[in-house]
């Protein structure tokens, strides 16, 4: 005879568990997870995830008024199924909502969030909606209708704590509710990562990954970008900068490299570059996005002063600024007029490399060196990069009762994962653009340029806008044969709000450039390898 | 000519092959006109008491030109000291003591970075590595056994090493390797006890011009040489290491239950050695298991003997109780200095028939060699050795001299002064 099944404990409150634990209430609402009690005895108990809530923390969602009446005075008819889920605040003004609404023949006309000192319709502002399969068994529904909802918005000033707020539904009918919802107050950085982390797990009809960006279309992407900037400028407003080894000299180049998650990739890479020929001449710029790395950083810094006397300078920020803040912070300190964008997964596949990348600057015309990358190769050989190149992925999107063409631009790589030796790939030319893993730029083009674009969150596509932006800007980036490792992938750590991000950054990313690609941009002469093994 | 040789651990406080040698090699240097020896040797957290505080290097005990090197947060992964004080005593130690050579014997405790160091900080010094297993290729403890069935490995890859470390991806390899090898290109010459393990650092890339042989030699223990007792039967065996899984204690077991099970009881082993708290668990529940077996038989019925650890002061004594020594290691071995030492006694060894015992031991010779990591094969040569007329006598005719600790000083010395 088996034991008892184990049950959740007496207070456990199915609202709450998923209130405070937004991951999984994805997971219910997508049908991966039965139930938030189910997930709890299964995974959340043993993951120490928490059930109850802090004093005033969440309150189950009161309506508090039902319309009944329209504004021309005839009795509006009942008030529709609504539910609110979550509902967060961060000090620095982010609000996120989450819930759904029975709204599949009834349309919604309004959803308002009243607080104190503001009110906001978020159907006007930012509203995304996503498939609830919990909802559609709730109501029995056979038609394919988006039932959830869920909004931020980024207020731009410093909020006040408040405990609750208000939201109140109107449908086109004039049916309507209200309800005041408990506010759970969380810091700014770690509320961004959490509606990060639901754009990338939520539940979508059709092509998951297309209904999800699209969804950005309706304010989301636009507040969150907003609001990750103003995050990110805090971040990098006061760096912590430490430097390491001979300083007398100005560098023929500075290579800065950007550390997240993983410190150890500063003192290998400083071991693989070390003693090199024409190293001498280059100073790096490790920049940090993980703080909590801060003590040990600086301790193999000075450890490897010691063992290999590079010019080295530490740039620590208090938060993660992604890479295309963390990369303009470190070009900023750097004291040369050629600044390389490096991966800390980048390390020389040809021993002279420095020489190498010192004389291409300084034979080739300006032209062709302001910006070029360098191919890439795996560790197992083959090659991974030979510069990047655009397609675009045409998807349908469900809309309402009708489907929407979605152009995503992907960024693919010439030649990836061909043999070792595939000259069309990694000759000299001018390319679309090359990745930032390695990206040597002429520091005054690069600030001509603007430097990375922050509104890229965490990272993935800045490489390209900036290309794309010095191709429009006449002068195309190139490829030059200088040979390096890449260990894609392995320089960092992944989670679901890096997931997030790179799907807001590619809807930001298409619908930046997505029409001047499809027009051709002023693409050099056809390059090869489009037909390229991927 | 000044030498400094570092040593992981002091024999004096972790008994172990490599830093044997290397005291060995320090004690020989002292004897040699015109050549100063300094000897720093690591040591870990096992002595709280010899931490002092503050300190990063120490005497030791007093003794003349001994020092000990106080590691301290060490990362397993790349073996490189996360302790930049550490780092910053041993510079500061080369400039005080400023050697002509720098003879290091492992960069385990030490961190691997400390070989560049040497070279930045000592430019014109000769840096001089030996090898004592495979650890700058192997993440595995340096054994090449691989993890996923126990076999030898006779090759790392990226992709072979991730399958032996499933949660840690081929990329993460490639790069230990680039980095163990951008440290190793600081050393002039490497030397390496055996003749397959050079082969191994060949083929894995290492210059074979800068890759020499150096037989580990050492002084006979006390006693060696002594008159073998008369027994009317050779049947005692004799285990002599640390019970940890690559030294095969638990081989040497099963072997012996496999005889026993056939009605064979003709014979005895003592275990000598310990550490048996590093071995995985599953293979120290079974040695205890065999242990809490034997002890529960009347004393007579007893075939196993464990004597616990010894120092090299008792060697004569233990094995004065034995007739052949037994090396089941089932990993390569480099140079186990257990077999000289058997040799120096007299004993003939039974060993694997693989890597650097299969290179000091020549079958029907001087010694019988097994079936690598079989039960069946050492149990069957247990047996022949135990019971076959004339066998023993013969096999301990064949032992050749050893290799002296004269004849590695002087090969030492010459790579010392090549330029």
């Amino acid at each position: 005879m088996s034991d008892a099944e184990p049950d959740a404990p007496a207070d456990f409150d199915e609202a709450v568990y998923l209130q405070l634990n937004p991951d999984v209430a994805a997971a219910v609402s997508a049908g991966s997870s039965p139930t938030g009690r189910d997930h709890f005895l299964r995974y959340g108990a043993r993951e120490g995830r928490r059930y109850l809530p802090g004093s005033g923390e969440v309150r189950a969602p009161v309506v508090i008024a039902m319309a009944s009446l329209r504004p021309d005075g005839t009795r509006a008819p009942p008030p529709p199924g609504f539910g609110v889920e979550a509902v967060r605040m961060s000090p620095g003004g982010g609000v996120f909502v989450t819930g759904w609404v029975d709204d599949a023949t009834d349309p919604l006309a309004a959803l308002l969030l009243q607080g104190e000192g503001f009110e906001i319709d978020l159907a006007q502002v930012s509203l995304a909606r996503t498939r609830r399969r919990d909802v559609e068994d709730k109501l029995g529904a056979s038609e394919r209708h988006p039932y959830g909802f869920w909004s931020f918005l980024d207020l731009g000033r410093q909020m006040p704590r408040q405990g609750t707020l208000r939201l109140v539904l109107r449908q086109e009918s004039g049916a309507g509710v209200t309800v005041e919802a408990g506010v759970l107050s969380m810091p700014d950085t770690d509320l961004r990562d959490e509606v990060l982390a639901w754009l990338a797990t939520a539940d979508y009809f059709g092509d998951r990954y297309a209904a999800a960006v699209a969804c950005l279309d309706g304010g989301t992407g636009a507040q969150l970008i907003a609001s990750n900037l103003r995050l990110t400028n805090a971040i990098v407003a006061e760096p912590f900068v430490e430097r390491f080894g001979p300083q007398g000299t100005k560098p023929l180049g500075s290579l800065v490299v950007c550390l997240y998650g993983r410190p150890e990739f500063m003192f290998v890479q400083n071991a693989l570059f070390a003693g090199l020929p024409g190293i001498e001449d280059y100073e790096f710029v490790y920049v940090c996005n993980s703080p909590e790395l801060a003590d040990r950083l600086l301790r193999d810094a000075r450890i490897s002063n010691l063992v290999h006397g590079l010019r080295q300078t530490m740039v620590l920020l208090p938060g993660n600024a992604g890479f295309a803040a963390a990369n303009n912070v470190g070009f900023a300190q750097a004291r040369s007029d050629r600044v390389v964008a490096l991966n800390p997964d980048v390390s020389p596949r040809q021993h002279d490399w420095a020489r190498r990348h010192t004389d291409t600057v300084a034979a080739l015309p300006p032209a062709q060196t302001a910006l070029f990358g360098v191919p890439l190769y795996y560790e197992d050989g083959s090659l991974m990069h030979g510069g990047m190149y655009f397609d675009i992925d045409s998807v349908p999107v469900e809309g309402r009762r009708r489907l929407v063409r979605r152009d995503l631009v992907r960024v693919e790589h010439f030649g990836k994962g061909s043999p070792p030796g595939s000259e069309d790939f990694v000759r000299a030319r001018p390319v679309p653009a090359a990745t930032g893993a390695f990206l040597s730029f002429r520091r005054d083009w690069f600030e001509r340029l603007g430097g990375f674009s922050e509104s890229y969150i965490f990272g993935h596509y800045e490489d390209a806008d900036i290309c794309v932006r010095s191709l429009m800007a006449g002068t195309p980036p190139w490829l030059h044969d200088i040979r390096m490792w890449h260990l894609e992938g392995k320089g960092g750590v992944r989670s679901a709000a890096s997931e997030g991000a790179s799907f807001v950054n590619r809807w930001q990313f298409s619908r930046a450039w997505a029409g001047a690609i499809r027009g051709g941009l002023s693409l050099p002469a056809p390059a090869p390898g489009r037909k390229a093994r991927r | 000519m000044k030498v400094l040789l570092l040593s992981v651990f002091h024999p004096d406080l972790v008994r172990g092959g490599a830093q044997q040698i290397a005291w060995e090699l320090f004690e020989g240097l002292k004897q040699v006109p015109g050549v100063e020896a300094v000897l720093l040797a690591s040591t870990d957290r096992s002595l709280p008491a010899l931490y002092k505080t503050g300190a990063c290097i120490t005497g030791f005990d007093g003794r003349t030109d001994e020092y000990l090197f106080l590691t301290n947060d060490l990362d397993p992964w790349w073996h490189k000291s996360s302790d930049a004080r550490l780092v910053e005593a041993y510079a500061a130690f080369l400039q005080q003591v400023r050697p002509d050579v720098v003879h290091f014997h492992h960069f385990m405790t030490f961190g691997i970075e400390l070989l560049t160091l040497t070279r930045r900080v000592l430019p014109s010094s000769r840096i001089v590595f030996t090898f004592h297993e495979f650890l700058a290729i192997c993440a595995a403890d340096g054994h090449m056994i691989r993890r996923t069935d126990g076999s030898l490995c006779d090759h790392a890859t990226p992709v072979r090493c991730h399958q032996c470390f499933p949660e840690v991806a081929p990329e993460r390899f490639f790069l230990r390797t680039a980095y163990m090898k951008s440290h190793l290109s600081a050393v002039d010459v490497f030397t390496v006890p055996s003749r397959f393990m050079r082969d191994f650092y060949v083929r894995w890339g290492l210059p074979a011009d800068r890759l020499v042989h150096v037989s580990n030699g050492q002084l006979p223990p006390d006693g060696a040489g002594a008159p073998m007792p008369e027994r009317k039967q050779r049947n005692r065996f004799g285990f002599f290491g640390q019970l940890v899984d690559a030294k095969g204690v638990w081989l040497l077991l099963q072997a012996i239950d496999l005889l026993r099970t056939e009605g064979f009881v003709a014979f005895s082993v003592e275990i000598n050695g310990d550490n048996l708290r590093y071995a995985s668990d599953s293979r120290r529940a079974e040695i205890e298991r065999f242990t809490a077996a034997e002890e529960a038989r009347p004393f007579g019925e007893r075939l196993v003997t464990f004597n616990g650890s010894y120092h090299r002061a008792l060697i004569a004594e233990r094995i004065a109780r034995i007739d052949w020594c037994v090396v089941p290691s089932v990993w390569w071995e480099n140079s186990p200095i257990v077999i000289p030492e058997a040799f120096l006694f007299g004993r003939p060894v039974i060993a694997a028939d693989v890597g650097g015992q299969a290179e000091l031991v020549t079958n029907e010779r001087d010694g019988l060699l097994f079936r690598f990591a079989d039960a069946r094969s050492l149990a069957d040569t247990l047996r022949r050795a135990a019971s076959e007329p004339g066998l023993w006598q013969r096999l301990a005719s064949g032992i050749a001299p050893t290799v002296t600790r004269e004849a590695m000083v002087e090969s030492c010395l010459a790579l010392y002064a090549a330029t």
